[in-house]
């Protein structure tokens, strides 16, 4: 579709129009100088729309930590607590939108889907941006995934030194442009010549922390559970692991939740989605305690297993985007990246002998 | 198909039958009929307390009610053995694939079942009984703790008078008036049991622990793998193939299952747990 170029003085000016319409969340360093998405103030000062990921995934504005899905016994997808109004996300990353590749096939695929996932879905309004750089747990191309973003959004906002350039990609994307024509000029050459640039450079950024870190490339990682069940690495990973699962918090493709039954008021039920951890020990348990998951060497494998071995047999995707939030966030640094590695490495060397 | 997969519809109790000092029978009666295949699980809910999942135990051809038979094991399950008659739950259903009925015409049936897991069993019985004459045999294994912890007592006797089934008890601790079989259910699972295997299917549910065991002993009874239908326990929340809870390999058991061939699931690992 067509693109268009925004001054970066007039950048306030459609902030201020898509709120008229939707619920803003942007991208904004905060206290803890962390990126953050925080709802749109009015204020564009700190906004960054290049940049890299924000702390939180993406995934809290379609799949709710915790949602109300039964609210007595009637049956209706209205019982949500959706907010009345959508959300726009504006700057989401690839590594977030490539997560939206598993959230989307699990809840929307199958004999059964989930109404309210899809209704979060139809309702928000994604604006995605480039990458202008990368940071040191960066490795989106490792895992087949690009820094910029490839799909599932409906405009493109690529920042530049002067003002951003802006495309459509969805019917709903090209009809917020639409309505605020005023704002935008026509695309020039040189702005798509230094959006390649920036993205050239960002890339390179990436590049150098595979390296780096030596993290083999997902055409490697088929099997790599399989040939390393019974590893030592996981019981020295699991070593580390205090089971908060915030490694399932932080993942653009975690989607495991449980329903949980509040209300004790006669017959009223209500239920809720809440998010739950795979990391939990009560996660795999069953009716008399038996549990195929007892340790945490098979939670964490298990883990793995889902995203390498589960995800790319049932839809095309491994479950894991590169975005390096998994290890960021864990207070025992398990590193998804040397986990890889050694599982890679094992897998060759049983191969050989 | 409801609108909302995760919102129940109200039943009521109409009976409660003891079957055991720990195993009950309920019988449903939900507000919309919920139809369901042999094998087919529902969740059943306790209002503001939550779900768990079960396999109705009742010839499916009835449709107004469902009968769920449930042992008092936890959280739900002891709650739902303090309800009375005309006490209301909530039921959501069914999930999951029944038996393949179809693949078992012509064929020897040998049914092969452990404690509370003769419940699915019992359906399924019904429901070849529904249409006895398309199967060649049908052979039922029973094992159960102790006499008193024999599911459906009255139905037994009945199936045991039943001359197109052959039913075959035993208990891993005899008392007083026990006359049958003393041991574990893999005693009754000889070579020579009088099913000609090549042309058998045998279904098997029950504890993990028997399961795994079973399935060894039909394997080396000549059974093979893909002949051999297990149902799998797992944990369970959804029921549809969301939440990620009941994985085995690349399948949901909520979804691709839960009864599986053993073929499919035999590559994965913890699978008896
Ligand atoms: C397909 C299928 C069919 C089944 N059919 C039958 C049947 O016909 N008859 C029968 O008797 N049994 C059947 N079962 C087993 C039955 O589902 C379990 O016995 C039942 O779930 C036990 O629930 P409970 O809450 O009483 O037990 P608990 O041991 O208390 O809990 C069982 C599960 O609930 C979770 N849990 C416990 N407390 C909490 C909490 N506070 N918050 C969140 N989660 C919690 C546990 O982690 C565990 O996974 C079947 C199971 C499956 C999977
Ligand atoms: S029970 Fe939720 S995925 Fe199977």
């Amino acid at each position: 579709m067509k693109e268009r170029f925004l001054k970066k003085d007039d950048f306030k000016k459609f902030a201020d129009a898509l709120a008229d319409i939707y619920r803003v969340y942007h991208i904004r360093k905060g206290r803890d100088e962390n990126l953050h998405l925080l709802r749109y103030s009015g204020e564009v000062k700190d906004a960054v729309i290049g940049g890299v990921r924000p702390f939180e995934p993406l995934k809290n504005f379609f799949f709710y930590a915790r949602e109300k899905v039964v609210d007595g016994y009637k049956d209706s997808e209205e019982v949500g607590e959706g907010e009345d109004k959508a959300f726009c996300i504006l700057g989401v990353k690839n590594c977030d939108l490539a997560g939206l590749n598993i959230s989307d096939y699990v809840f929307t695929q199958g004999d059964f889907k989930d109404p309210f996932y899809i209704r979060n879905r139809e309702r928000n309004l994604i604006i995605a941006a480039d990458c202008s750089k990368a940071i040191d747990t960066c490795f989106c191309h490792a895992v087949g995934n690009q820094h910029y973003p490839e799909k599932n959004y409906d405009i493109l906002m690529s920042e530049l030194s002067a003002g951003y350039l802006i495309e459509a990609a969805t019917e709903k994307g090209e009809r917020v442009l639409g309505r605020h024509a005023e704002l935008f000029d026509a695309a020039q050459r040189k702005h798509s010549e230094e959006r390649d640039r920036i993205r050239k450079h960002a890339g390179e950024e990436v590049e150098k922390n595979i390296k780096a870190n030596e993290i083999p490339p997902y055409t490697d990682y088929k099997d790599i559970i399989k040939e390393n069940i019974e590893s030592e690495i996981w019981q020295r990973e699991a070593d580390a692991c205090v089971e908060c699962g915030s490694c399932n918090v932080v993942c653009p493709t975690c989607h495991c939740f449980y329903l949980v039954d509040a209300s004790r008021d006669g017959d009223k039920e209500v239920r809720y989605k809440v998010w739950d951890s795979c990391m939990y020990k009560r996660f795999a348990r069953v009716a008399g305690g038996v549990n195929p998951r007892r340790h945490i060497r098979e939670r964490l494998r298990n883990r793995f297993e889902k995203k390498f071995d589960f995800f790319p047999q049932v839809c095309e995707y491994y479950a894991c985007t590169g975005c390096g939030r998994c290890f960021s966030g864990c207070p025992g640094k398990i590193d998804i990246r040397k986990i890889l590695k050694d599982l890679v490495r094992e897998k060759k060397a049983k191969a050989k002998t | 198909m409801q609108k909302n997969p995760y919102c129940p519809i109200k039943a009521k109790i109409t009976d409660i039958i003891e079957e055991t000092p720990a195993i009950k029978t309920f019988v449903l009666r939900p507000e919309k009929a919920i139809p369901f295949k042999t094998g087919e699980f529902m969740e059943l809910t306790v209002s503001g307390l939550g779900e768990a999942p079960f396999t109705p135990s009742s010839n499916p051809r009835i449709e107004d009610t469902m009968e769920l038979t449930i042992m008092d094991v936890g959280r739900v399950t002891s709650r739902l053995h303090k309800m009375k008659k005309g006490d209301v739950l909530g039921v959501r259903g069914p999930y999951g694939k029944g038996y393949p009925l179809k693949d078992f015409e012509g064929k020897e049936v040998l049914i092969v079942g452990g404690g509370v897991g003769l419940a699915p069993l019992r359906s399924l019985i019904l429901d070849l009984l529904n249409d006895i004459d398309r199967y060649k045999k049908v052979l039922i294994k029973y094992g159960a703790r102790s006499p008193k912890d024999i599911v459906y007592k009255n139905q037994v006797k009945e199936w045991q008078k039943n001359k197109k089934l052959s039913l075959e008890l035993t208990v891993d601790k005899g008392d007083k008036g026990w006359k049958g079989n003393v041991g574990l259910i893999t005693t009754l699972l000889k070579k020579n049991m009088g099913v000609d295997i090549k042309n058998s299917v045998t279904i098997v549910c029950g504890p993990p622990v028997m399961m795994k065991f079973t399935t060894f002993k039909l394997i080396e009874s000549g059974y093979s793998d893909a002949d051999i239908y297990l149902s799998m326990e797992k944990n369970m929340s959804c029921g549809i193939g969301k939440c990620g809870h009941c994985r085995i390999g690349p399948y949901y058991s909520c979804q691709d299952g839960p009864v599986f061939t053993y073929d499919k699931i035999k590559g994965y690992h913890t699978i008896w747990e």
